[in-house]
């Protein structure tokens, strides 16, 4: 867009600039500072932003190897870093997969079916969604441990119930789908539907397709959500070993004990899977899928 | 190919009663055209043909089979959308060949009838291009070939050219008239646009408010419309109507008396209809003619339009709001202000009742 401009523009482009940097300072600079707290020596969590004394050693015992001091004493590993970050990819995997096709087919349903009551089942789902799930955490350990009896792997301390527990967040994804879907002309289907394809045939090879940027979406975001989750899995896991990252990290922060060193080393590597399912999906979340398709 | 037989259609949403009590028999490779207003339930009644909306009353059947529970797959339907409807992720290829697919047929099976659609349609050079390469009239071609690859029974168009410019629409108005002398299938067509119906039809069904009004060839529509509804739907520019009174009944016809023009002898039997009853005639614009005015017959041009090779005069009728329409040959001696004598061609006009029927000619057998 090569539109005339007055000169003033030159002053008004450099201000916006100044405040854009600004405001990204603000978003970066707790982050650098993590990473920065986790090349420091000892375990502060005041200092200066470039380490003034550089280490591995926070680093070294996240991925599980004993550190020698310079003064010769060994450090073990206090905690399974590494387990810790497995157990939280295991789960964000499986629970965002499954919300994904939980969220998509209902969204299809209540965006192409006509059926009784579906505008109070939206609306009660989002009202329903709006009350904090710290709030229900009594009923869901109550829940799994009563389930437990009976199912072993969905019992409290595993991360069955976790899982589980996680996808009663599909709500707002259900709705962020339902809008998508309802831009793509229903017609696409019907002709796939006179063209000799099931209801199942015509979602599958013709919406899904064309769906495929808001899926990438609703993916990253469940995922994130919980890579990041804390009140259920601090309930629901007991053992060390089963602890997910975002749990397990705190026991770096005990109460007269506090590793922020180490704590920030775990807290840049909960940020790695986030990171690689965002470079993974980036590439599908494109637009005009759907152009040239339908006219008028 | 089949033929599809409906008998007392009905279609209900909600309150609305889309579709009454359509009966109509399609026969094998007839092309047939659902014509009128928008609203008149055209598409919807396609629609359920196609079995994209279900019946709420009656019988249909393709063929001999009552398709009434079938979905839109088991039909042996095509059908090409207003909207073209192309799968976007797909290329042309693909577009055609999905179908097929979806039936299991063999590979060389599918790749011999993609190729030999894509002939018909001159789409050999496109067959790699996805939708959004394409333009209007190369989808509208795309979504042609796509509904004709897997050889239905019966293709159906859903006003398949409205999205299309003039010029085109003509050109591709050609190809499915064309195209269906070859294929020889039956075709169900929906257009608003008369002159589609006029030209691609063998039969034409009129509907208006979800009723059908008349069945017949385009032809019949013409000359002899059943209803003033049908009669200015057809023809264009439309026939004009003017209001008169029954003055007496005559042994070879009546006689009626037309407002603003006077007393003329019709070829209509007036029936049941008594002296002074109020009556419709309806002229079509070329069976007008202007003469010089009189004191009771006196109109004026309000405006004349030249095409080039006909001219159209507008007159100010004595009642109503809609001008009359007169056409004739270029040029023409008419000019805007003049006071003139309007004459119908009695030979020509028609007769509507106060329920808007025609009435016959006397003699003349009950039009189809």
């Amino acid at each position: 867009m090569a539109m005339v401009q007055p000169r003033s523009i030159r002053a008004r482009k450099l201000g916006a600039h100044v405040a854009l940097l600004g405001f990204v300072s603000l978003v970066v600079f707790p982050l650098l500072l993590v990473i920065s707290i986790s090349f420091r020596e000892g375990n502060f969590a005041s200092g200066s932003l470039i380490p003034e004394r550089f280490s591995l050693e926070h680093w070294a015992l996240a991925f599980g190897i004993p550190w020698e001091r310079p003064d010769g004493s060994v450090i073990q590993p206090p905690f399974p870093v590494m387990l810790w970050l497995w157990n939280s990819i295991k789960v964000a995997v499986v629970s965002s997969v499954m919300i994904l096709a939980l969220s998509t087919t209902s969204a299809y349903a209540f965006a192409r079916m006509r059926f009784k009551g579906k505008a109070p089942i939206l609306k009660g789902m989002l009202i329903f969604q709006m009350f904090p799930a710290v709030l229900s955490l009594v009923a869901l350990y109550a829940l799994f441990d009563r389930l437990g009896q009976l199912v072993p792997w969905l019992g409290i301390n595993t991360h069955g119930a976790l899982i589980v527990a996680s996808l009663g967040a599909v709500a707002l994804h259900i709705w962020t789908i339902k809008g998508y879907f309802e831009s793509i002309d229903g017609s696409l289907e019907e002709a796939a539907m006179v063209d000799g394809a099931s209801t199942w045939q015509a979602f599958r090879h013709i919406l899904l397709p064309l769906s495929v940027p808001i899926l990438m979406v609703v993916f990253i975001l469940a995922f994130i959500m919980s890579i990041m989750e804390y009140p259920m899995a601090s309930v629901l896991l007991l053992d060390q070993d089963k602890l997910t990252l975002a749990v397990g990290a705190q026991q770096y922060l005990a109460e007269h004990n506090q590793r922020w060193g180490d704590f920030a080393a775990a807290a840049v590597l909960s940020g790695l899977p986030i990171t690689l399912a965002f470079l993974l999906c980036q590439r599908w979340i494109v637009g005009g899928l759907t152009a040239g398709g339908v006219k008028g | 190919m089949a033929s599809v037989t409906l008998e007392k259609i009905n279609k209900v949403f909600g309150h609305d009663h889309i579709i009454k009590d359509v009966d109509l028999n399609i026969g094998d490779g007839e092309f047939v055209v659902f014509v009128g207003p928008s609203g008149c339930g055209k598409s919807t009644l396609l629609r359920l043909i196609a079995g994209l909306e279900s019946i709420s009353d009656g019988d249909m059947r393709i063929g001999e089979t009552v398709v009434n529970e079938l979905p839109p797959r088991e039909r042996g339907v095509g059908m090409v959308f207003q909207s073209y409807a192309l799968y976007p992720h797909m290329t042309v290829y693909e577009n055609m060949a999905f179908g097929l697919k979806l039936a299991k047929t063999a590979k060389e099976t599918v790749d011999e009838r993609v190729m030999d659609t894509a002939r018909i349609l001159q789409l050999e050079e496109l067959l790699h291009r996805k939708p959004k390469a394409l333009s209007g009239g190369q989808r509208q071609r795309v979504a042609m070939g796509r509904a004709m690859a897997r050889e239905p029974r019966i293709l159906l168009f859903d006003e398949p050219l409205s999205n299309l410019d003039a010029s085109l629409r003509v050109q591709m108005r050609n190809e499915i008239a064309r195209l269906h002398d070859r294929l020889g299938s039956t075709m169900i067509y929906v257009t608003h646009d008369q002159v589609e119906a006029m030209t691609l039809a063998d039969k034409i069904v009129v509907l208006n408010a979800g009723r059908i009004e008349q069945v017949g060839s385009p032809q019949e529509l013409y000359q002899r419309p059943a209803t003033k509804f049908v009669a200015g739907f057809i023809g264009s520019p439309t026939m004009n109507f003017i209001p008169a009174r029954l003055a007496n009944h005559a042994d070879e016809g009546c006689q009626v008396d037309v407002e603003g023009i006077g007393g003329i002898t019709l070829p209509q039997d007036a029936g049941h209809h008594a002296q002074g009853d109020a009556l419709t005639i309806g002229v079509r614009p070329e069976h007008l003619t202007l003469t010089e005015a009189t004191a009771d017959n006196r109109f004026e041009i309000v405006n004349v339009e030249y095409l080039g090779n006909e001219v159209y005069v507008y007159l100010e009728p004595k009642s109503g709001e809609t001008l009359l329409i007169h056409r004739s040959e270029a040029p023409s001696q008419w000019k805007v202000g003049q006071q003139v004598a309007l004459a119908p061609d009695p030979e020509h006009v028609h007769l509507f009742d106060d329920k808007d029927r025609a009435l016959t000619v006397k003699g003349a057998r009950q039009a189809a």
